[in-house]
């Protein structure tokens, strides 16, 4: 006999009327069994129905006049400054030959390093988009089962992720996984298990720290309009770490472009969000507010903040939350309430490299 | 000369129907299978969702409401059955029985009325064609001449374990001679030993699928005519003396050929768009390995008749090209869902040229192990603190499992087998496959894949209920999702 047949179980049929044979929905403990035989009927996972995400964007029909607009519109008022800057170039030249070398020289600067931005902008939205799409390919993948798609949808992860050292040992893992029989799905779950969990551990570690920032300067600040002022900062930075964190590194307008996504995806889960923790919410602020009156503004602005970095992970995040779970509010505030006096949270954020690189 | 011809009447009518397909988006969906792959219970089921509606999460346009309605509409050959939806799934539903075996061919279109995505109302006709599995292993005879079809077949009559139920023929064989002078009687007793043994191949116990001529095992009309009557000698490559019966089979051959095979290639095959393969994996695996092997031969060979290739724009005026193909192991059901990436490994296995060459040509293949009517739900049982994956169902009356025969009312949880993780397994180590019906008794066969009745669906308010399946909308959405969108 090979080994194969060792292993292999013989085929059997249990008649369900046979008296030796229980049906029941849940196991019996090891005892009750006995020598009999158990069934037990699972649930018809083939019968749960698989939700269709609506389409993120409202569909689009026909023509996009109001981009044709927009770029007509820029390309007259380009047009107006370089006819503007030639007109003075040509003032320069006539009233002095070296005045006009020197404009010209500066001008063709100017010109050469607005290119050089425009290409790195350029580059840091298609490298917004591309996060985009990938996002939707994976609700795509998961939504069909398809393996191929997935594979392929893995693959352009991992090179997203080529340059995050310490992704290395994951990425070598999900190499390994690639040639393996996994339905689509699942290899998706896998790529999120894999590459996603050090990421949403380090982004929920930037989030906190944002949060008792925000709080402790609100608790101590003499002014609101100061208040204000710092969160838009602090989130600022925080949303530009995370998306640095997670490979998207945007450039300025594709960060514009990010701020406006995030909150239109706070205004679209803001509502969820509300219900699950609102009473929650209102019941510590109050306790809070009754200690302190700066106490308690500065807890409201922490969780302004924390909700705001919580929509912008969805944002940036190239996969969805499938296989982990989504972190949430109360997380990230019980975090901040117990890591206040927590030593190590600070040098870790200190190591996350925001540098652009490459580009 | 006549391949010529043949050709240039193929792109005239590809050019006629370009033309009509430009105000009709019509899709000419094939859907082929060896003999009980589970065809006419597939187009039943396909039909019934579009018609119906039910549970179809990723067949997108169904499950985002986009499809208004489907309606079943004439189709367009006269001279073609319709395909008997309404009598299969009364059967199905209030009888629980699995429609009868298709004894000839039949043709059923539908208009799928939808709103494109941006809006648009549009309407998609879908023309299905079902018939006999048995005709599609004619299909290969099309390059072969009678010398290479009579070799070919003593050949596979004298390997195990067709050599025991060829054992008739082949003596009566040893006493014709094909130089001697044509004997309608030698022929007729030929052809009917010949039917004999085809007939005992296909049987359960021996689960062989590659069996031409396949008008042999269901004439229909064409019983007891000449072009029928005809059997394999042992000739050499030489041209055949005149007026000797070597001669007249040969003719016959050819006969057989005009009449039937090229009609059926030209009308029916060589006109699609969009190709489904069924194949019973667990039918062969239940008979044994020799089976396996003679699927593995009979999937060759009628994978190498599709004209597979991408969409181009004289391909569509000229030449029209399956542009889609997909590989379904059916009765999917038949196996608890574990198992199901194994199945799929397994015919992947046994269709790996064919794909790398559809692959090649540029269209689209993907393989899935589906379930058109799911007949059982899962279970584990527990049994000496061993547990097993099950599939509960009701089996057909008469299937026997540890001497036990049912009746055809009995629930059982049944646990079919391992199937091996890796598919090269199935073939065994050493040269040491595994056990069949073929050479073992029911008791001590490696796998045991129970016949099972349809499920018992209640009827609801709409009319008949919605039909339960296993990855149907992921075959309907890979087949002409796109076309939907």
């Amino acid at each position: 006999m090979t080994e194969h047949h060792r292993r292999h179980r013989r085929p059997a049929a249990f008649r369900l009327d046979d008296d030796r044979v229980t049906v029941s929905p849940v196991r019996a403990s090891e005892r009750d069994i006995g020598s009999a035989i158990q069934v037990v009927p699972e649930p018809d996972t083939f019968a749960v129905p698989v939700p269709v995400g609506a389409s993120r964007d409202l569909p689009r029909r026909g023509f996009r006049w109001g981009a044709l607009f927009w770029c007509a519109a820029g390309g007259l008022v380009l047009l107006a400054i370089a006819l503007g800057i030639f007109d003075l170039i040509k003032d320069f030249f006539a009233r002095n030959a070296e005045l006009g070398w020197l404009g010209l020289a500066l001008a063709c600067l100017a010109a050469l390093s607005l290119a050089v931005i425009g290409i790195r902008e350029t580059r840091g939205l298609m490298r917004l988009a591309n996060v985009e799409h990938l996002h939707q390919r994976a609700a795509d993948v998961m939504a069909t089962d398809d393996r191929d798609k997935g594979g392929l949808l893995v693959k352009d992860l991992i090179g997203l992720t080529h340059k995050m050292p310490r992704l290395a040992r994951a990425r070598a893992n999900l190499q390994g996984h690639l040639g393996d029989i996994i339905d689509g799905a699942d290899l998706v779950r896998l790529t999120e298990r894999e590459l996603m969990a050090p990421l949403d551990q380090e982004a929920r570690a930037l989030i906190t720290a944002s949060v008792m920032r925000v709080s402790v300067v609100t608790a101590v600040s003499s002014r609101a309009s100061i208040d204000m002022l710092f969160v838009l900062i602090t989130f600022f930075n925080l949303l530009r770490r995370l998306s640095y964190l997670y490979g998207v590194r945007p450039g300025t307008l594709g960060l514009v472009r990010l701020l406006r996504q995030v909150i239109s995806h706070l205004a679209l889960t803001g509502g969820l969000a509300t219900s699950d923790s609102l009473i929650q919410q209102i019941l510590g602020h109050g306790i809070a507010a009754k200690l302190s009156a700066r106490l308690g503004e500065g807890l409201l602005n922490g969780l302004l903040t924390a909700r705001l970095g919580l929509a912008a992970i969805d944002v940036v995040r190239p996969l969805p939350f499938a296989a982990l779970p989504r972190p949430t509010l109360s997380d990230l505030m019980s975090e901040t309430l117990r890591g206040r006096g927590d030593a190590d949270e600070v040098p870790r954020l200190e190591s996350v490299d925001i540098s652009p690189k490459g580009d | 000369m006549f391949e010529f011809f043949e050709q240039i009447r193929l792109a005239g009518r590809a050019f006629a129907e370009f033309s009509n397909s430009l105000f009709e988006p019509t899709i000419r969906l094939g859907v082929t299978g060896l003999s009980r792959a589970g065809k006419t219970v597939f187009i039943t089921a396909l039909i019934h969702a579009l018609t119906r509606g039910g549970r179809f999460p990723i067949f997108e346009a169904l499950a985002t409401g986009r499809i208004a309605r489907g309606e079943l509409a004439p189709q367009p050959d006269d001279a073609v059955p319709r395909f008997d939806y309404e009598g299969h799934v009364e059967a199905l539903v209030n009888k629980r029985n699995w429609p009868d075996s298709t004894r000839q061919i039949s043709e059923l279109r539908i208009v799928i009325e939808y709103q494109s995505q941006n809006g648009y109302e549009r309407s998609l006709t879908l023309d299905i064609v079902d018939y006999p599995g048995e005709w599609l292993l004619d299909l290969p005879l099309l390059d072969k001449s009678y010398e290479a079809w009579s070799a070919e077949s003593l050949r596979l009559s004298h390997e195990p374990p067709r050599d025991r139920a060829a054992a008739h023929w082949h003596s009566y064989l040893a006493t014709l001679d094909p130089s001697s002078a044509a004997d309608e009687q030698a022929a007729l007793a030929a052809a009917r030993l010949f039917t004999e043994y085809l007939q005992a191949c296909r049987d359960e116990n021996y689960g062989m699928s590659l069996l031409p001529p396949g008008r042999f095992l269901m004439p229909g009309e064409l019983a007891g005519s000449p072009a029928l009557t005809f059997a394999p000698l042992e000739v050499s490559d030489e041209e055949p003396p005149p007026g000797s019966l070597w001669a007249m089979m040969r003719r016959r051959y050819d006969a057989y050929i005009d009449i039937v095979v090229r009609p059926f290639f030209r009308d029916h095959f060589a006109r699609l768009d969009r190709q489904i393969v069924l194949v019973d994996v667990m039918a062969a695996i239940n008979a044994g390995p020799e089976a396996v092997s003679d699927l593995d031969g009979a999937l060759a060979a009628v994978l190498d008749c599709f004209r597979t290739g991408r969409k181009t724009f004289w391909g569509t005026l000229f030449r029209p090209q399956i542009d889609k193909i997909l590989l379904a192991a059916t009765k999917a059901d038949h196996l608890h869902q574990s198992s199901h990436d194994r199945l799929e490994a397994i015919l992947k296995m046994l269709t790996e040229p064919a794909v790398k060459k559809a692959d090649l040509a540029g269209a689209d293949v993907d393989v899935v192990a589906l379930a058109a009517v799911r007949a059982t739900r899962e279970a584990t049982v527990e049994r000496r603190g061993e547990k097993l994956p099950c599939v509960i169902g009701t089996p057909v009356a008469g299937e026997i499992v540890g001497g036990e025969i049912f009746d055809g009312e009995t629930e059982v949880a049944l646990f079919p087998g391992d199937l091996p993780a890796d598919p090269k397994d199935l073939f065994g180590k050493d040269g040491q496959a595994f056990r069949g019906l073929t050479t073992s008794t029911p008791q001590e066969a490696d796998f045991r894949f129970l016949r099972v009745r349809p499920p018992v669906l209640e009827l609801t308010d709409k009319g008949t209920p919605a039909l339960p399946h296993i990855r149907l909308d992921r075959a309907l959405q890979f087949l002409f999702g796109d076309k939907l969108q």
